[in-house]
C-alpha cells in the first residue's frame, strides 16, 4: 500500500481543524507509568533521609528498573530544568554574527598564507582574507555585540551569554557534530537529552524525555545525532518530523479505525493475559503489554500537542508564524515553549545547513532572517510565562568558520570550516546573562581567551541542571562512560 | 578511573581502611606504602620533577621543601595537624578560598581512601624515610603488601615508572592466565552439566526438562535464527526415541543447514559490525561488502577451524595473495565506518582508520578495548600505550582499497541486472548536468554585458573549450567551467570573465549539487556489480586529500607514498611524535608471540595473525568461547564478551568457561563441536519455568545459575524472518548483493543530508522474491535504518555490539502494530491459513501452528472465532483502491549558495516495475478479518518471545 506522497497532512483518529506544529517523529521511547507509581517514587525519597543508604539505593534502583524514566534529583543544586537547544547545523560563522572582526575590513582580499599540518584540501590553492558583509551594532544594556541583521534578538540582548572560547577537535561536520551533540566525534554515545534525561528523568511520563525537532531534511550524520547510545533506548530522542507523520507509524494504515484497533487491543490483551498466566516471574511481558496501551494513548495525545491552533494569534505573530521566511522555525520555537511546558526535559531544534562557503552575505542574512524573530521570540515568551529561569536555551553550531576563504575570492565570499573558534549563546537556566566570555584573535582564527573544550561546555551545561558529569557514569561494555568522555571542567564565566 | 568505579569500590576500601590503615601500621609504612606513591603520580609533575617549571613555588620532592611551603610562605605541612596543614586542605578541594583544589583537573582529584592516607600520615607526624629506609620497609613488606595491595605485571612498559610498576588485583588479571584444563567435578554426565551442578546454590534445584514444542522451538531459533516448521514439530513431538536422543537428531539436523550460516554470521556482523555503507559525510555505499558477509556466512557453514578464520580476516591477503577469498576476508579490516573527504585532514583521516583497525582487533578477537591506551597507559589493564602503537604498527603499512577480486563459484551473483535503474539515474544526472552548462554559457553573456567587459577573450575560450568537451569522457558538457579554467590559467583577472555558477537560481545551483554530487556516489554504487572486495593491501601511505570514489590497488604501491613509522603519539594527538615502535602484540602476553613480527612492508600481519590465533592465546581462545556460550544461553559467562579488562564482569563459572576453551582447541577449534556439546546439555535443555520461583528468586537472585532456562525477546532479524516464514513468504536464497525490502515509506523518502546533497531515497525491490530474503541480506546503510529494526534493537553499526539489548519502548508497538509491513504479513498469513484448510477452526488452528508451534485452546480458538466475525462486521465497505507507487518523491531544502529554499523531483525507478505484497482487495472481506487476528497473533508476547 502507499500514501500518494509524504505531504498528506498526519493521520488522527477524530477530524477536528487542527494546526500542526510540524513535525513527525521516530522512536518515541517512553514507558507507560502511573502516577501510583511516581508517588511511590516520592514516598522512597522521602525515606531516603531515615533508611540507610545501601538499602534506600536498593530500593531506589528497584524502581528505577521498572521505569528509567522517573524523575530523579539530579547531584547539585539546579539551577535550569529544562533545556531548547537550538542547533545552527553547518556552522555559523561567529565572526558574521556575535564575534565582530573590524581588523578583517583591513585586510579584506589579501593573501592569506595558512600554515601548519592540519591542512585539508578544502584549505588549498589561494586563500584570502575576507571582511564581514554585515555591519555590527552594540546591543542591550550590556553592550552585546551583534550583526545588526540580528533585529529582533537585538531587543533580548540582555537575557544572552556569550561564549567566544569554545574549542572542537574536528574540521568535519558529522564529526564535529557528533562531538557537539554527543562528546565523542564518532557518533553512537548518547546525545547530549539522552544524558539529561537519564540523570534527571522526565517530568512527563506520556512524552519522551529528549524530543528533537529535525529539519525536514535530517543533518549529516543523521539520527546518531540524538541517539541513546549505550544508555537504554528509553532514552532516544524522539524526532517529531517535520513533514508527514511526526512519528512513523503513529497511526495505522487507512482504513484501520478507532473501533477496530481498539478490538484488536482487547483481543491482543487477552491472548497476552492467558500466555502471562502461563509464564509466572516473566517480568518483561507486563512491560511489553502496558506499551500498547501507552501507544494507543499517545496515537491521540502526540497530535494534540503538535496542535498550535488554539495558541492566540498574537503569540503566534510574535514567534513569525505565518511569514514564509520565519513560519518553519518559528513553529519549531513555539512547539519547543509548549514541550517544555509539558515537563519534556530536553528539546533540540535543528537549523540550518549554515555551511557557507560561498556567498555568505546571502546565505547567512537569510538564515538569520529564519531564525532572528522566533528565537527572539521564545525568549519573551518564556520569560513572560516565568519559565525563562528553568529553561537553559543555548544556540550553537559544530564549529565556526575561518576569516579567509579559498578561489572563491572575486564574488562569492563565504568561510570555511574552523574548529579552533566559535561562538555559542546561553540564555535563561541560570546562565551568565548580559555577559560575554572568552575571546578570540583580532581575526577570528582562533580562540585566546577564556578556551575551552566544547567537553567543558558539556559539564557546564550538565552543571546548570544540576547534574556532576563525573557522577553521571553509565556501565557499558565493561567501563564506566560519561558524556564528556573522560572529564571536564565548568567554565565558571558562563555561570550566573 | 570512573567515578562509578570509584564509588562501587570505595566502601570496601574504607572498610579496610579501618583495620589495614589505621591500626597496625605506621605513619612511616604508610609513606612507603601509600604516600611516596600518590606524589609522585599526582604531584610531582608540577611540584618537582621538572624544576624550572615548578608550580607556586612548592616542591615536594623532599621534607625540608615541604615544610618549607610554597609561594604562600606557609609550610604545606603542619606535622600532626592535617586539618591545618595546607596540602591536606588542598587535596580535600573543601578550602577553595584559601587553598586551591589540587589537582588541578577535577579528573585528577583524590579518592576518598588517598585522602585517608594523606590525613593520618600528617597525622601520624609526616615521618619523610630516607631512601635507603624506603627500600629497606619495602621490602620488607613485599609480600604482605602484595597480597593486600595486588602484585605487579610485566608489560614492554608504561610512560611512568609508577604505571610499570604499578600493582593489579589478582582477580582483575584472570583473562591472561594460561588455560587449564580443569577436571569436571563429576564424570559422569555432560561435563558442562558437572560444572554448572558444582556452581549451583546448595538449596536450588535445577527446574525440568522443557517440553518438546518448546525445545525445538528454542533450538531452531538458536541454530538458524527461524521457526520450526508445524511438521518438524510434529516429527520431533512424536518421535518415539527419548527425550535426549530425539532432541540429539534435532539438532544435527539443524547443523547441516545452510540457514546455520545466516544465523552465526549475524552474531559475527553484530561485532565486526557489518554495514553497507561507510558512514559520517557521504554515507558512500559499500558496494561490494556483501562479499565479506557471505564469505562469514560459508565459513561459518563449512565449519572453518576458529584459528584459521581469525587468520584469513586479519592476514587473508598475505596468506593467500592469489586467492580471492582470502581477500574478501580481509573485509574484517574495513568494517569501521570511515571515509576521506577534501574537508579532512588526510592524516588525521589515516589515523582513524589505525585507531579503528587495533581497537577492533582487541575487542573483536581478544576481548579488550584497546582504545583507552591510545592516549595514555591503560588506567586499568597491563596495557601500556606502547604497546598499542606496537600493535597499530602491525597495520602501518595497511592501506585500504576496494580490490579486484574475481567471483567464485560459489558466490551469488544473481540480480545485476538491477544496475539498469542506478544507469537511468545516471543519464538524468549527464542531461541535468549539460543543461545547466547551458545555462551558465547565457548567464555568461548576460554577466559580460552587464559588467561592460570585453566578450571576445570569452567567446574564444568557450568555443575552445566546446572542441575540448566533444572529447570529455564525463559524458556530460562543462563548457563553462572549462572555459574558466582556461582563462584563469591564462592569468586573466578573474573580474574580467564570469564568476563561476553564474546567475544561478536557487534551484539551478541545487539541481547542480545534486547532479555532479550524485554522480560521485553512482560510482559506489555501480561498483556492487563489479568482481572487486572490499578489502586492503600493503603498501605505503598513498597522498591522497579526498577519496570520492573507490580506491584501487595502485600499482606503485611499494614505491610512492609514505612509508609510515609509527611512534607513541602523546595524548593521541596524530601529530605528536613520541618513542618509535616496533610491530608488536600485547606484550602482557608477549611470550605466546613464537616469531617477532617483520618490519618489511609485507607479512606484518601473518605474523601478528598467529599470535592472535595461536592455542595459547587465553584472550582469543576464551573470548569466542563465552561469545559461544552468550549465543545460546543469551547470558555469557564473563559478562562483557568484549572487554576481560579488570574493569569487565568476571565469569561467573570460570572453571566451565577454561574447560569450554581447552575443549574447544583441543576438538579443532570447530564450532558445530562446541554446539553439540552445549545443546546436549541438560542445562541447554531445561525449562523456563521453575517449579519453586520463591527459591529460585532467594538463591539466584542474579539468573546466573543455570537452573532455569532464560527466556529470550527475538532480536529484530528473528521477527521479520519469522514473520516471513509463517506466511510463507520467505525467500531462502543464500548470498548474493543486498536486497531492499520496504520499510516504513515515511522513512523511505525522508531526505537525508549527505557532504553537499541530499542521499537517494530508499527503494525497495521490485519484486516480492526479492524484497522477503532473511533480515541478513537487507542493505544496510549507517545513515538509513530499517526502523522496524531500529526500534527492536538492532544494534547501530558504529560500534562493536557484543550483547543485543532487548528494551520495550513504545515505538515498537507503533512499528509493529500499526507498521504497513505487518499488516501486509498479517494479511499473507490470513490467505495462507484460508488457503490450505477447510473452515474457520481448521483455519485458525493452521494459524496457531504456523505462529506459535502449537495448536490453540478452547478457550483461544473461542475469543480468535468471535474476533474474526466482530472484525468482519465492521468491515461494511469494500478495501480502499490499491494505491500507485510513489514514482517520484520531492525533496524540499535550504540551498547551501543561497540559505533559500529549494526542492528537486527524484524519480524512483525501481517502482516503476514494482509488483506490490498480495492486497486487501485481493482477497475477500472474510480474509481481511482474518487478518486482523494474525495481526494480534504476530504482536503476541508468546510469538516475540522464545522459551
Amino acid at each position: 500500500m502507499f500514501t500518494k506522497n509524504t505531504e498528506t497532512a498526519p493521520r488522527r483518529w477524530e477530524g477536528r481543524n487542527e494546526e500542526s506544529a510540524i513535525l513527525s517523529p521516530t522512536p518515541l521511547r517512553g514507558l507507560p507509568h502511573s502516577a501510583a507509581q511516581i508517588q511511590r517514587r516520592q514516598f522512597l525519597y522521602s525515606l531516603g533521609a531515615s533508611l540507610g543508604s545501601v538499602a534506600f539505593t536498593s530500593l531506589l534502583a528497584a524502581e528505577e528498573k521498572k521505569n528509567p524514566l522517573a524523575p530523579k534529583p539530579g547531584h547539585l543544586t539546579a539551577k535550569a530544568k529544562n533545556v531548547i537547544f537550538l542547533m545552527m547545523e553547518g556552522g555559523p560563522s561567529h565572526i558574521d554574527t556575535f564575534d565582530p572582526k573590524p581588523m578583517l575590513a583591513k585586510m579584506h582580499l589579501k593573501e592569506f598564507l595558512r600554515e601548519g599540518k592540519q591542512k585539508s584540501a578544502m584549505e588549498s590553492g589561494k586563500r584570502y582574507y575576507v571582511q564581514s558583509p554585515f555591519k555590527f551594532a552594540k546591543r542591550g544594556q550590556s553592550g552585546a555585540d551583534m550583526a545588526e541583521n540580528w533585529t529582533h534578538l537585538a531587543k533580548v540582548a540582555d537575557e544572552i551569554c556569550f561564549f567566544r572560547g569554545c574549542n572542537v577537535d574536528s574540521v568535519n561536520h558529522p564529526t564535529a557534530m557528533y562531538q557537539m551533540n554527543c562528546g565523542n566525534r564518532f557518533g553512537g554515545d548518547p546525545g547530549l537529552g539522552a544524558w539529561v534525561s537519564y540523570g534527571l528523568g522526565s517530568i512527563n511520563q506520556d512524552l519522551p524525555g529528549f524530543i528533537v525537532l529535525p529539519e525536514v531534511s535530517y543533518p549529516q550524520g543523521g539520527a546518531a545525532n540524538w541517539s541513546n547510545g549505550y544508555l537504554p533506548a528509553n532514552f532516544q530522542g524522539t524526532p517529531l518530523r517535520a513533514k508527514g507523520s511526526p512519528i512513523l507509524d503513529l497511526m495505522p494504515p487507512v482504513g484501520v479505525n478507532k473501533a477496530r484497533q481498539r478490538k484488536n487491543l482487547d483481543l491482543l490483551a487477552n491472548l497476552n493475559s492467558i500466555h502471562a498466566a502461563q509464564h509466572p516471574g516473566h517480568d518483561e511481558l507486563a512491560a511489553r503489554m502496558d506499551n500498547y496501551e501507552l501507544a494507543f494513548r499517545m496515537q491521540m495525545q502526540v497530535p494534540e500537542t503538535l496542535d498550535l491552533s488554539r495558541e492566540d494569534a498574537k503569540t503566534k505573530e510574535a514567534y513569525g508564524i505565518g511569514q514564509d521566511a520565519t513560519d518553519a522555525f518559528g513553529r519549531k520555537c513555539l512547539l519547543a515553549r509548549k514541550l517544555v511546558e509539558k515537563g519534556v526535559r530536553f528539546v533540540q531544534l535543528y537549523n540550518g545547513s549554515w555551511d557557507s562557503h560561498d556567498y555568505i552575505e546571502r546565505a547567512h542574512g537569510n538564515l538569520v532572517r529564519g531564525v532572528d524573530q522566533p528565537i527572539a521570540a521564545l525568549i519573551a515568551d518564556l520569560k513572560l510565562r516565568g519559565l525563562l529561569d528553568s529553561t537553559l536555551i543555548v544556540w550553537c553550531g559544530e564549529f565556526g568558520r575561518t576569516p579567509d576563504n579559498g578561489v572563491r575570492g572575486g564574488t562569492a565570499y563565504g568561510r570555511d570550516h574552523n574548529p579552533n573558534a566559535m561562538t555559542l549563546w546561553l540564555a535563561g537556566g541560570g546562565c551568565n546573562a548580559g555577559h560575554t566570555i572568552g575571546a578570540t584573535d583580532e581575526l577570528g582564527m582562533t580562540a585566546v581567551a577564556g578556551k575551552a573544550h566544547v567537553r567543558d561546555f558539556h559539564v557546564t551545561l550538565l552543571r546548570l541542571l544540576g547534574l556532576d558529569d563525573n557522577q553521571l557514569t553509565y556501565y557499558h561494555a565493561g567501563r564506566f562512560k560519561q558524556l564528556s568522555q573522560f572529564g571536564g571542567q565548568v567554565i565558571k564565566g558562563l555561570l550566573e | 578511573m570512573k567515578p562509578g568505579f570509584v564509588i562501587t569500590s570505595m566502601t570496601a576500601l574504607i572498610c579496610s581502611a579501618a583495620s589495614i590503615w589505621a591500626a597496625d601500621v605506621s605513619a612511616e609504612h604508610l609513606f612507603v606504602r601509600r604516600i611516596a606513591p600518590l606524589f609522585a603520580g599526582k604531584c610531582l609533575a608540577c611540584h618537582g620533577n621538572d624544576e624550572s617549571k615548578i608550580k607556586g613555588g612548592l616542591d615536594l620532592r623532599t621534607l625540608a621543601a615541604t615544610l618549607k611551603g610554597g609561594d604562600s610562605g606557609k609550610p604545606a605541612i603542619i606535622a600532626g595537624k592535617p586539618e591545618v596543614s595546607p596540602l591536606y586542605l588542598a587535596v580535600t578541594r573543601a578550602h577553595e578560598n584559601e587553598w586551591k583544589p589540587m589537582p588541578p583537573k577535577d579528573a585528577d582529584k583524590l579518592y576518598a581512601e588517598q585522602l585517608i592516607s594523606v590525613k593520618q600520615w600528617i597525622a601520624g607526624g609526616a615521618p619523610w624515610p630516607t631512601e635507603e629506609r624506603i627500600q629497606t620497609i619495602a621490602k620488607a613488606n613485599e609480600v604482605t603488601w602484595s597480597a593486600e595491595d595486588g602484585v605487579t605485571v610485566v608489560t614492554s612498559g608504561g610512560q611512568s615508572p609508577e604505571w610499570t610498576n604499578r600493582k593489579y588485583k589478582l582477580e582483575g588479571l584472570w583473562a591472561y592466565q594460561p588455560v587449564k584444563k580443569p577436571v569436571p567435578p563429576e564424570t559422569a554426565g555432560n561435563p558442562i552439566d558437572a560444572f554448572v551442578a558444582a556452581k549451583m546454590p546448595i538449596g536450588l534445584q535445577p527446574a525440568p526438562a522443557a517440553d518438546r514444542v518448546t525445545l525445538i522451538r528454542r533450538a531452531t531459533f538458536d541454530l538458524i535464527g527461524l521457526p520450526p516448521k508445524p511438521e518438524e514439530v510434529a516429527s520431533f513431538v512424536k518421535d518415539p526415541l527419548p527425550d535426549a536422543e530425539a532432541f540429539t537428531k534435532v539438532v544435527e539436523r539443524l547443523l547441516t543447514s545452510p540457514h546455520y550460516g545466516e544465523r552465526m554470521a549475524q552474531h559475527w556482523l553484530d561485532v565486526t559490525r557489518y554495514a553497507d555503507s561507510s558512514g559520517f559525510s557521504n554515507d558512500y555505499e559499500r558496494g561490494n561488502a556483501w562479499r565479506y558477509r557471505d564469505y562469514v556466512v560459508r565459513s561459518f557453514n563449512a565449519d572453518k577451524r576458529y584459528d584459521q578464520f581469525v587468520r584469513e580476516q586479519i592476514a587473508g591477503d598475505e596468506i593467500e595473495p592469489e586467492n580471492p577469498e582470502m581477500l574478501i576476508a580481509t573485509g574484517f579490516l574495513r568494517m569501521g565506518p570511515w571515509e576521506l573527504t577534501g574537508m579532512e585532514v588526510a592524516r588525521i583521516a589515516r589515523q582513524r582508520f589505525l585507531d579503528d583497525v587495533s581497537n577492533s582487533v582487541g575487542e573483536t578477537f581478544l576481548a579488550h578495548s584497546l582504545q583507552c591506551a591510545r592516549c595514555h597507559d591503560h588506567k586499568f589493564d597491563p596495557v601500556p600505550t606502547r604497546d598499542y602503537y606496537s600493535l597499530q604498527a602491525v597495520f602501518a603499512t595497511t592501506q585500504i582499497a576496494e580490490r579486484l577480486a574475481p567471483f567464485l563459484p560459489i558466490e551469488n551473483t544473481d540480480g545485476f541486472e538491477e544496475r539498469k535503474y542506478l544507469e537511468l539515474r545516471r543519464n538524468e544526472y549527464l542531461a541535468r548536468l549539460t543543461e545547466l552548462d547551458d545555462v551558465l554559457l547565457r548567464n555568461g553573456q548576460r554577466w559580460l554585458i552587464e559588467h561592460k567587459q570585453d566578450r571576445a577573450p570569452w567567446n574564444a575560450a568557450v568555443a575552445a573549450a566546446r572542441g575540448q568537451s566533444a572529447a570529455n569522457q564525463r559524458g556530460f558538457s562543462d563548457v563553462f567551467s572549462a572555459a574558466r579554467s582556461a582563462l584563469t590559467k591564462q592569468n586573466v583577472p578573474e573580474s574580467e570573465f564570469p564568476p563561476k555558477l553564474v546567475g544561478f537560481s536557487p534551484e539551478q545551483f541545487g539541481m547542480e549539487r545534486v547532479a555532479r554530487k550524485g554522480l560521485e556516489r553512482l560510482h559506489w554504487e555501480l561498483d556492487r556489480y563489479e568482481p572487486v572486495a572490499l578489502s586492503i593491501y600493503n603498501g605505503r601511505t598513498p597522498q591522497v586529500s579526498s577519496i570520492p570514489v573507490p580506491f584501487r590497488m595502485p600499482s606503485n604501491r611499494m614505491t610512492a607514498g609514505d612509508l609510515e613509522e609509527t611512534c607513541v603519539l602523546t595524548g593521541g594527538d596524530p601529530f605528536a611524535s613520541g618513542n618509535n615502535v616496533k610491530p608488536g602484540v600485547l606484550s602482557v602476553l608477549g611470550a605466546v608471540l613464537k616469531a617477532p613480527i617483520p618490519e618489511t612492508i609485507e607479512g606484518r600481519r601473518k605474523t601478528f595473525a598467529d599470535w592472535v590465533a595461536s592455542a595459547e592465546n587465553p584472550l582469543t581462545t576464551r573470548a569466542i568461547v563465552n561469545r559461544l556460550w552468550l549465543w545460546h544461553f543469551d547470558q555469557p559467562i564473563a559478562g562483557n564478551p568484549n572487554n576481560f579488562g579488570s574493569t569487565g564482569k568476571r565469569p561467573t563459572h570460570p572453571e566451565l568457561l577454561d574447560w569450554l576453551t581447552a575443549t574447544f582447541v583441543e576438538r579443532g577449534w570447530r564450532f558445530k563441536t562446541m554446539h553439540r556439546l552445549i545443546l546436549n546439555s541438560d542445562a541447554y535443555r531445561r525449562s523456563t519455568q521453575h517449579p519453586d520461583r520463591k527459591t529460585l528468586g532467594d538463591k539466584d537472585p542474579a539468573g546466573v545459575s543455570y537452573a532455569v532456562f532464560k527466556p529470550r525477546r527475538l532480536t529484530a532479524e528473528e521477527l521479520r524472518d519469522a514473520m516471513l516464514t509463517a506466511t510463507g513468504e520467505l525467500n531462502p536464497t543464500l548470498g548474493g548483493i543486498p536486497n531492499r525490502p520496504e520499510i516504513n515509506l515515511e522513512a523511505a523518502l525522508q531526505p537525508r543530508q549527505v557532504m553537499g546533497t541530499f542521499a537517494a531515497a530508499w527503494t525497495p525491490n521490485p519484486k516480492p522474491e526479492q524484497r522477503h530474503r532473511r533480515s541478513l541480506y537487507a542493505l544496510k546503510i549507517r545513515g538509513l535504518p530499517d526502523p522496524l529494526q531500529e526500534v527492536f534493537n538492532a544494534p547501530p553499526p558504529g560500534f562493536s555490539c557484543e550483547r543485543r539489548e532487548t528494551s520495550a519502548v513504545t515505538p515498537q508497538v507503533f512499528s509493529l502494530f500499526n507498521g504497513q509491513s505487518t499488516h501486509s504479513r498479517a494479511l499473507a498469513l490470513a490467505n495462507r491459513a484460508v488457503k490450505e484448510t477447510h473452515g474457520d477452526v481448521h483455519a485458525l488452528t493452521r494459524l496457531f501452528l504456523l505462529v506459535f508451534s502449537r495448536p490453540p485452546s478452547a478457550d483461544e480458538l473461542q475469543r480468535c472465532l468471535t474476533h474474526w466475525r466482530d472484525i468482519e462486521a465492521l468491515l461494511v465497505d469494500a478495501t480502499s483502491p490499491a494505491q500507485k507507487p510513489p514514482f517520484e518523491v520531492r525533496r524540499d531544502a535550504i540551498e547551501e549558495n543561497t540559505g533559500e529554499k529549494f526542492f528537486f523531483n527524484e524519480k524512483l525507478h525501481p517502482y516503476t516495475e514494482f509488483v506490490p505484497d498480495l492486497q486487501p482487495a485481493s482477497v475477500s472481506a472474510h480474509t481481511r478479518a482474518l487478518a486482523d487476528v494474525c495481526l494480534v497473533l504476530l504482536n503476541s508476547n508468546e510469538f516475540a518471545y522464545v522459551y
